[in-house]
């Protein structure tokens, strides 16, 4: 099964921390700091990528472990977009190039 | 917290249902808690119940969904509305395609702690062991006769419940 489209929920709890405390930890101003943190739990928006690189400081966990789905779904994405350059680079790839372009079709579920 | 790849992964959710409202746990991959907590519920308790749940499933989008068995174990006293309130969340689950397990009180105390006699307390004692760092600090204190049940303990029945389901599925009754 896929993983959920973040982790920053399960990893707040594991601190015990309020969503209030994480918010004033990111930074956030304003008298609904929680709604904020609450939206970024949900998926309800993405955060920025200041406040993901706030949110890998604060639970010690990169970024794409916190965002697991969400890396998930970017990581066959980009290696969809291999496969197409992979069919148009053929014979004047480097080596390296290759290489890269075959880690990344690895990763292909479909 | 090293998350599991994803072809390990099962994410089973476990409601737990009292007089107060529910405890939830979400345990992925049988080793992660990922999700966790007690909603107390005003008002018409199967309605708001019912709402908390769906809300719970839409965030965490489990697998399988477990139970206590309050319909056909031995035993059971569990109150009307809350048998009510399970067949509308095993309605529920089947809308979304996900499969129920039902744990009877006895088995869950058998699997857990190898004796059917076992308390709450020792379980959730067990529990917080297992998951120190999420709930160590909620484990609640020991209870006396005099004392109301603690509203954490709705969390750690939960808990029980997914570690239950995913250690042994057994002896379970699916769909039922």
């Amino acid at each position: 099964m896929a993983s959920l489209s973040n982790y920053l929920r399960t990893h707040r709890k594991r601190l015990a921390f309020s969503q209030e405390e994480v918010a004033f930890l990111l930074g956030v101003n304003g008298t609904d700091k929680a709604t904020k943190v609450s939206r970024d739990e949900n998926s309800a928006r993405e955060p920025s990528l200041q406040s993901a690189l706030a949110y890998e400081a604060i639970y010690g966990t990169p970024v794409r472990e916190l965002f697991a789905g969400l890396y998930e779904e970017m990581e066959q994405k980009v290696a969809e977009r291999a496969k197409l350059l992979g069919f148009r680079t053929t014979g004047k790839a480097t080596r390296q190039r290759q290489e890269v372009i075959a880690n990344l079709l690895s990763k292909l579920t479909v | 917290m090293r998350m599991d790849q994803p072809s390990q992964r099962t994410r089973i959710l476990a409601v737990s249902f009292s007089s107060r409202g529910f405890g939830y746990a979400v345990i992925e991959g049988g080793s992660a808690l990922v999700d966790f907590g007690k909603k107390r519920i005003e008002g018409d308790k199967n309605m708001g119940s019912l709402a908390g749940v769906e809300k719970i499933i839409h965030r965490n989008q489990p697998d399988l969904l477990v139970l206590q068995d309050v319909n056909h174990a031995k035993g059971t006293r569990r109150v009307p509305r809350i048998k009510m309130l399970h067949k509308k969340v095993i309605a529920l689950a089947k809308e979304r395609h996900i499969r129920v397990v039902k744990i009877a009180g006895r088995d869950l105390r058998s699997r857990l702690l190898g004796d059917e006699e076992g308390t709450k307390q020792e379980m959730a004692e067990l529990l917080a062991k297992q998951f120190s760092n999420e709930l160590a600090s909620r484990l609640p204190p020991k209870r006396t006769a005099w004392m109301n049940a603690d509203p954490r303990m709705d969390i750690f029945d939960a808990v029980g419940l997914a570690v239950a389901a995913h250690d042994d599925g057994a002896a379970m009754k699916l769909n039922g």
